[in-house]
């Protein structure tokens, strides 16, 4: 018996790699003729269906099989963070691949490592901050977004207790949530946010059990930051319960899971994003990547506010929206519906027209981190973000 | 305060309930002699077919139903393999996690992105749902709460108040004895590896209809597992399933409501583990521990009929 428990635990422990290795080709058989093809690889962090942050990532991928037809992929879906180059390996030295996408910050130091070992491949890993000669960096950054989910989330809310379930503690998350707080404050300076972590980025179960927690405690608005649409769900379930709980969507269009629940959300469009890296790599433009990093916002279009593709905000709250005055320093009085569509226009035309993270911005501790007037660098924003603003009632996370 | 721990009771009893059930199908199989580590992926098979028969018909009974027949009908290949080839059963069960994830991935994949319209829903019995705390916890939950508490009540029974047990527990303990008292060993087996696969199919559907209502690949994440774990922990007695079950639910749930106290989520994250190894050191300790410690005799062994 001893044996056997020895073994099982040996075999459960190699099954997560096993699983994890479940690579799929994609790839056309019948390539032959015509021009040349590029070999993309794109490494996911979850499974491609969880209808979130990497099936963002697949619909982006189709895109760009459809718009270039010289590029053909293979993906490989969960792949572990901290463990990629193994992955990476079997892309370059089997499958061939020319350029390979990691697409989780996680994967960052694998792809500094990775792109060392490969010089004749590029590389190209999303939402990090290391570069080198043939790794460049990409995002579409939904901060903005974020801001806007805020102003509306601080209207709506009744409780002022505003609740996020956060996966982990690093510059991204932080961005996006104290984009979103001060939003909520601009419109609703009584308001805090409340995060829960939950130490994953794929974790339905976790999310679920982390977004029961904030309504307990009286949270009436949930964002988040996990790969699938559970937060969505919940607040869905207590409102046909009775109790008023809103959620905003993340990534994907998840307005289905909740269509009474989400009141809005961020939306990104990889698709174009992957079309113009791909379109630089053929002009040749990728010859020396330390300086390249396709930072898409707004005003690219590569991302969006709403939870569905056809409306920016539910229409069932419009009017709520268009109803609530608020006394805003630079409108005047103003319903916050037309807050967020002025805000909307402004970041469209670009961060130096409006920005969020216009200073000044305080953290938890009530220490200044963008000076009065001044626009943080995206220096600060992408690698040095690693504090709550102030008006957030959970501390930072323990380690 | 008072809607703090109401709300951690009532998740702490829906998170244990897939884990309940998954946990009283596999005591059933290990009590037969045998392991079956496909629990996984007979969970998310079960999932799958919950939810693409609930979709289609729009009930959600009858996904039940199809995920318990589906768990049974995919556990037959691990009996199959185990009782009638007599291959190793730690390979057999975990390639029928691979096999259980593979198709329900593929199964699921048109369905990704399209939630249910009507799910389990949950289930208020009159006067008592209005007992404070313990109504909301206990009288007021979805049927597959009540499903899997009258199950284990209905499995612990068998096991141990019946001829049924008896026989299933001296085909685990002594396969030999149990054949010359007449019993037909390998139909046994079979049987019991069935039950263990429909209860799994049960928890998977209840993941994907009334725990939530989508489909996600992976969505089981790892309680096939955690239910293996836990047969240990129950050290093979539905009874004890229950406590097991309702622990790590309960240990899962207050990690979230615990943060906001500066206490390491990692550190929480660790804790149903870590109560295993304590609930196994506890029982390895005593004397009287050790003796019920013991797993069925012929756990994880193959039987050859007539061999000596």
């Amino acid at each position: 018996m001893k044996k056997i428990y020895a073994l099982l635990l040996a075999l459960m422990l190699a099954s997560g790699y096993l699983f994890a290795s479940g690579g799929q080709d994609t790839a056309a058989a019948d390539d032959q003729g015509g021009e040349e093809k590029v070999k993309v690889g794109f490494v996911y962090i979850g499974p491609a269906g969880d209808f979130g942050w990497t099936y963002a990532h697949e619909q982006g991928r189709l895109y760009l099989e459809q718009q270039l037809p010289w590029v053909e992929t293979i993906t490989v879906e969960s792949v572990p963070e901290g463990d990629a180059v193994r992955f990476i390996d079997r892309m370059v030295q089997q499958q061939k691949c020319d350029v390979i996408f990691t697409t989780s910050f996680g994967y960052m130091d694998d792809t500094v490592q990775a792109a060392a070992k490969y010089p004749d491949t590029t590389f190209f890993h999303c939402s990090g901050f290391k570069r080198s000669p043939n790794m460049g960096t990409y995002m579409g950054d939904m901060y903005q977004i974020y801001y806007l989910n805020g102003l509306i989330s601080g209207a709506l809310t009744e409780t002022d207790k505003i609740g996020y379930v956060a996966a982990f503690p690093i510059p991204e998350l932080f961005r996006h949530m104290n984009a979103f707080g001060l939003g909520i404050k601009e419109v609703n300076p009584a308001a805090t946010v409340n995060v829960k972590w939950t130490y994953a980025w794929y974790g339905p179960d976790k999310a679920r059990e982390a977004a029961e927690a904030l309504v307990s405690e009286k949270c009436d608005v949930l964002g988040f930051t996990e790969d699938t649409p559970t937060v969505i769900e919940v607040a869905q379930e207590h409102m046909e319960k009775g109790d008023t709980v809103y959620a905003l969507s993340h990534y994907s269009p998840m307005q289905a899971y909740g269509e009474d629940a989400t009141i809005t959300g961020q939306l990104t469009d990889w698709g174009v994003i992957y079309e113009q890296v791909m379109k630089d790599y053929k002009a040749g433009k990728t010859a020396d990547l330390s300086n390249y990093d396709l930072l898409w916002l707004m005003k690219e279009n590569a991302v969006e506010l709403g939870a569905s593709w056809d409306e920016k905000i539910n229409g069932k709250y419009v009017d709520a929206l268009k109803a609530k005055m608020i006394d805003h320093a630079e409108f005047g009085n103003i319903s916050v519906y037309d807050l967020v569509m002025k805000r909307y226009d402004q970041m469209k035309q670009g961060r130096e027209v409006f920005d969020p993270f216009t200073g000044p911005i305080y953290d938890q501790n009530g220490n200044m981190t963008v000076a009065e007037g001044e626009i943080a660098s995206i220096g600060h924003l992408f690698g040095e973000m690693m504090y709550q603003v102030d008006n957030f009632a959970t501390p930072l996370p323990q380690n | 305060m008072l809607e703090i721990i109401t709300s951690i009771l009532v998740r702490t009893v829906v998170a244990g309930t897939p884990l309940l059930l998954g946990t009283l199908g596999e005591v059933i199989s290990e009590r037969a002699g045998i392991l079956n580590l496909g629990v996984e992926g007979m969970m998310s098979l079960g999932a799958a077919t919950g939810f693409i028969v609930t979709f289609t018909t729009g009930n959600p009974w009858l996904g039940l139903m199809a995920a318990t027949i589906a768990g049974a009908l995919i556990s037959v290949i691990h009996a199959f393999v185990t009782v009638s080839l007599r291959a190793n059963q730690v390979v057999s069960g975990l390639a029928l996690t691979m096999l259980g994830l593979g198709l329900s991935g593929l199964w699921g994949k048109p369905y990704i992105g399209r939630p249910l319209t009507t799910k389990m829903h949950a289930i208020r019995i009159p006067v008592l749902s209005d007992i404070p705390v313990i109504g909301k916890v206990l009288f007021y939950q979805d049927p597959y709460f009540y499903l899997s508490v009258a199950l284990g009540i209905l499995v612990w029974f068998l096991m141990k108040h019946t001829k049924v047990g008896i026989t299933v527990r001296s085909v685990g303990e002594n396969p030999k004895a149990a054949e010359t008292l007449g019993i037909n060993v390998a139909r046994v087996k079979y049987l019991c590896v069935m039950a263990g696969g429909a209860f799994a199919g049960m928890a998977g559907a209840h993941l994907s209809t009334a725990y939530s209502k989508s489909w996600i690949e992976g969505m089981t994440s790892g309680r096939g597992w955690i239910v293996i774990a836990l047969t240990i922990f129950a050290l093979w007695e539905p009874s004890r399933a229950f406590v097991g079950a309702y622990v790590f639910g309960g240990i899962f749930v207050i990690q979230y409501v615990l943060q906001p106290l500066g206490i390491s989520p990692n550190l929480l994250a660790m804790l149903p583990y870590a109560t295993t190894l304590g609930v196994l050191l506890f029982y390895g300790m005593s004397k009287k521990g050790k003796r019920r410690m013991s797993a069925p005799a012929t756990l994880g062994e193959p039987y050859i009929r007539g061999s000596r």
